[in-house]
């Protein structure tokens, strides 16, 4: 019940930052975002198919108008038709959405597991040659432009070795999707792999200096027990919140430079091209979702704070 | 479980059998509709005309381009005063099967079809890009649109006479008729399909050539073979075939033979440079224009374009020029440096606007953008038409700083130079060019600050932005809608002034009556003069800073026998791709 109430709560109370959000992103689309009526029109237009198609893009409507409609869509969930494409813009979220979710989600959770894992190792052995090994190697893959990483695997899995496809996603059973799942995993993996490392390493050491973790040490705890159950579990806030909070960037515009480079029709490269082709319906779904997503995600990341530490209250009462 | 139902989700359709011959082709950037209406660009073409029919195509290998019938059952007859044409359809053509017809099924293709399929281009609701073709030629169209659009009401220049005759009454004298009829944007749809998928229909899209779409995304589309459509035998000799230009391609193997060849085809749409060309070396794709930056790489020889051992081994390849061009334009609208009233003046900015024609740098732009591969030429009239005229003097497209800094002193432009705009799409490449223009035109007096970049975010913007004249110069591309002159001189005509194509906003009124009087010729030595003669007004009045014809450079897998294009309306040659097996490939290969 408490739960209940508190999900509840939450999301009443996230009504207001989907309103600032989406409004905020509306102003910007409708007086500094591209204007769609010059793509659409022919070679060779006339005033009055001009005034017509900007009629039928909304753009003759006042403002409030228009965002009241946004808001409508919203609750709806109808947004209409893509203006690049005539496609409706349900169909497709429902098309792309899943294909970047299992595009990145191999990647999104092996980054996190084995950066958690390396920032443990690194952490344990601060200050030695395992730490450094592992820290130099987070720079490596930090300092390497994502864009580069994902040329050279292409060339070097699709052309060299031959072992898996330069781009496309031609996905129908498990194993078709190891096939073209791989290289962009481990393209991302490799990028991602650097940043996670820091961070959880910056946060575990700071972890391990404390008292209680000495004095596990001093009873003569074994180091894998140390790591997991007095480092990590009490380091868990942190990386939850960084874990979650990276899951709608991931999702709209983490994905969008693999989408473009493998050739796989997903959400984010879907997005970049509403954004610089001006398809506002689009915008407006992906922007009006993503608040939405942000606002469940600060729900679960509450909720998770009580799974892991028990002194968190989701009532806000002091324990 | 989670991991297992968005797999589901991400799931494309299994391949139906892997032994099928699919040609795999790439393209450099995906359509955005597939609606003929809306298929103003090669990429919406190379599906459009691979989806739909049109009453007329191009042939496969003749160039310079000529026409064949397609749907139509030969030639329309023409009335003697060129006004009525009258077109015979082919009996038992079929649309694909779709839901979208009782039963699935899919039924007869009509002249009603077509008569419905250009009037929707004049209806508001639908947002053409093609109606331009026809405004204003076919009696009463124009006014069916203006008058609600009524598709049950007739229209006295547009009629099917029965199933199967199509009759066209113009206002006036339309030579290109027939050539606006072998466009995507003619294309034949079934109503059935129209009103089955709403607006949908540009990503559903229902027709009767030689494939039907069965998915398409962002990245790629798939097609199956029409297995209803017949269009006889490929006749290599009606085709233009040309022992000395295309013997090597092995396409003599597939004379007589009923097409189209392969049992599918994918086009795979590749933004990225390096993916598709390592996409194509790997096999993945089986052809690919090549990218300007492994030019330097596949290239042993520029003139004449050769591969390089290892790529001529393994690859076939032809080089041609695009059916279009780049140039510079001046709005002509803007009295400080175009049309003045006071003749004085007038002859001043004619003679500032020459002068920095003559100090623009073609041979460098080619060189550092085009890798020398364009084709310079003078004027508007690009190479690819057969009204180009190879004689023509190269005087405006030849660096010539002493003509111009001699130009700007006798008109007393010196030390009163206008600061002017230069418009462009946000792109790394457009910049560098704006660059390499304004050192260009420093060496006649303009200082640094006195050409001004404007850059917009989308094509889009800065198309509004031209047709809002508020650009003073701006650098464009043109593509042919058809193989005629008049194709790139209606962007100098004084009535099309902007928002029309005449973004240079020219008036000239020579130049408007050459124009008018061309407008009902029959192509002929007659037009051609003409044509000429408004050429020479564009290039002497310095409208245009004119021109480069880029050069493509196609390469395919040996496997394949075809001859790739993409010029004016690419992807009719798709039906006329055959995927040979690997003992062949190595007999062509030796």
């Amino acid at each position: 019940m408490e739960l209940l109430s508190y999900v509840i709560r939450k999301l009443i109370g996230g009504i207001p930052l989907i309103l600032g959000v989406t409004l905020i992103s509306f102003v910007l689309m409708v007086y500094f975002g591209p204007d769609k009526t010059f793509e659409l029109l022919s070679k060779n237009p006339t005033e009055a198919e001009i005034a017509q198609v900007r009629a039928q893009l909304g753009y003759d409507r006042p403002f409030l108008v228009r965002y009241a409609e946004y808001l409508k869509e919203m609750a709806t969930l109808d947004f209409g038709f893509s203006d690049s494409t005539g496609e409706r813009v349900s169909s497709i979220l429902s098309r792309t959405i899943p294909v970047s979710l299992a595009l990145l989600a191999p990647g999104f959770v092996l980054g996190n597991l084995l950066g958690i894992v390396l920032g443990l190792v690194a952490a344990w052995y601060r200050g030695g040659w395992v730490d450094k090994l592992i820290m130099g190697g987070a720079v490596v893959g930090m300092s390497i432009s994502f864009l580069v990483v994902i040329v050279a695997f292409q060339a070097l899995f699709g052309v060299v070795l031959g072992w898996f496809p330069v781009r496309g996603w031609n996905v129908h059973d498990l194993p078709s999707y190891a096939y073209y799942v791989t290289v962009p995993t481990l393209a991302s993996v490799f990028v991602a792999l650097g940043y996670n490392t820091r961070f959880f390493r910056a946060v575990l050491v700071e972890e391990i200096n404390r008292d209680h973790v000495r004095t596990a040490r001093a009873f003569g705890a074994r180091p894998a027990e140390i790591l997991f159950r007095n480092v990590l579990m009490n380091a868990m806030i942190p990386i939850v919140t960084r874990i979650l909070f990276s899951i709608p960037l991931i999702v709209v515009s983490g994905s969008l430079l693999i989408e473009s480079y493998f050739g796989i029709p997903g959400i984010g490269k879907v997005t970049f091209d509403a954004i610089t082709s001006g398809d506002q319906p689009i915008l407006k779904a992906v922007v009006g979702l993503t608040a939405v997503l942000f606002v469940l995600i600060l729900i679960v990341t509450d909720i998770l704070y009580r799974v892991v530490d028990p002194r968190v209250s989701l009532t806000g009462d002091a324990r | 479980m989670i991991m297992g139902m968005l797999l589901l989700a991400a799931c494309s359709e299994p391949p139906s059998d892997d032994n099928r011959d699919v040609y795999r082709h790439s393209e450099d950037e995906a359509p955005a509709s597939l609606d003929p209406a809306q298929a103003s660009t090669v990429y919406s073409n190379m599906v459009v005309v691979n989806v739909f029919d049109t009453l007329y195509r191009y042939k496969y290998l003749a160039r310079p381009y000529e026409l064949a019938p397609n749907l139509a059952a030969g030639f329309p007859d023409v009335s003697d005063d060129g006004l009525t044409y009258t077109f015979r359809i082919r009996s038992g053509v079929e649309f694909t099967d779709d839901p979208a017809f009782p039963d699935g099924t899919g039924r007869e293709v009509t002249a009603h079809d077509l008569v419905y399929s250009i009037q929707r281009h004049f209806d508001p609701g639908v947002r053409s890009q093609g109606a331009w073709l026809w405004s204003g030629r076919i009696v009463g169209l124009d006014e069916w649109g203006q008058n609600g659009a009524d598709y049950a009401a007739p229209i006295e220049g547009l009629k099917a006479l029965d199933d199967h005759t199509l009759q066209i009454q113009l206002t006036a004298p339309y030579p290109q008729l027939v050539y606006t009829l072998a466009a995507g944007f003619s294309a034949l749809v079934p109503k059935e399909a129209v009103e089955f998928y709403g607006r949908e229909f540009s990503v559903k899209p229902v027709g009767s050539g030689p494939f039907k779409l069965t998915s398409f995304n962002s990245a790629l589309a798939t097609f199956d073979r029409n297995p209803k459509f017949d269009r006889g035998v490929l006749n290599l000799a009606d085709e233009g075939y040309r022992d000395d230009l295309h013997g090597t391609y092995g396409l003599q193997a597939l004379d007589g033979q009923a097409y189209p060849f392969v049992d599918g085809l994918e086009i795979h749409f590749i933004d990225e440079n390096a993916s598709r060309w390592n996409s194509f070396i790997s096999g993945e794709v089986h052809n690919v224009m090549v990218p300007n930056e492994q030019i330097d790489r596949v290239l042993t020889s520029k003139d004449p374009i050769e591969l390089n051992d290892d790529m001529a081994e393994r690859f076939h390849k032809h080089s041609g020029i695009e059916a279009g061009f780049v140039y510079g334009g001046f709005n002509m609208a803007d009295e400080r440096f175009g049309h003045h009233p006071d003749p004085d003046q007038d002859a001043a900015n004619r003679a500032l606007r020459c002068a920095i024609r003559d100090a623009f740098d073609w041979q460098a732009r080619n060189e550092t953008f085009y890798f020398g591969l364009g084709n310079v030429f003078p004027g508007v009239i690009v190479p690819l038409v057969p009204e180009f005229d190879a004689d023509l003097s190269r005087r405006s497209v030849q660096h010539n700083l002493q003509s111009a800094n001699q130009a700007l002193d006798e008109y007393g432009w010196r030390d009163q130079l206008p600061s002017m705009s230069y418009g462009m799409p946000s792109s790394v490449q457009q910049r560098q060019m704006f660059e390499q223009f304004r050192a260009q035109v420093q060496e006649i007096g303009f200082s640094t600050d006195q050409f001004s970049p404007e850059s917009f975010a989308t094509f889009g913007d800065f198309s509004r932005a031209i047709k809002n004249r508020e650009l003073d110069l701006f650098f464009l591309g043109w593509s042919l809608d058809y193989p005629d002159a008049q194709n790139t001189l209606q962007l100098f005509y004084g009535p099309n002034e902007t928002p029309g194509s005449n973004n240079f906003n020219y008036n000239n009124p020579a130049f408007d009556a050459l124009y008018e009087q061309t407008l009902t010729l029959q192509p002929g030595q007659q037009r051609t003069a003409l044509y000429r003669q408004m050429n020479q007004l564009v290039i002497d009045d310095c409208v245009v800073i004119s021109g480069l014809s880029r050069t493509r450079v196609h390469l395919w897998d040996k496997q394949v026998r075809m001859l790739p294009d993409r010029e004016i309306l690419g992807g009719f040659f798709m039906r006329f791709v055959d995927i040979g097996n690997e003992s062949e490939t190595a007999a062509m290969s030796n």
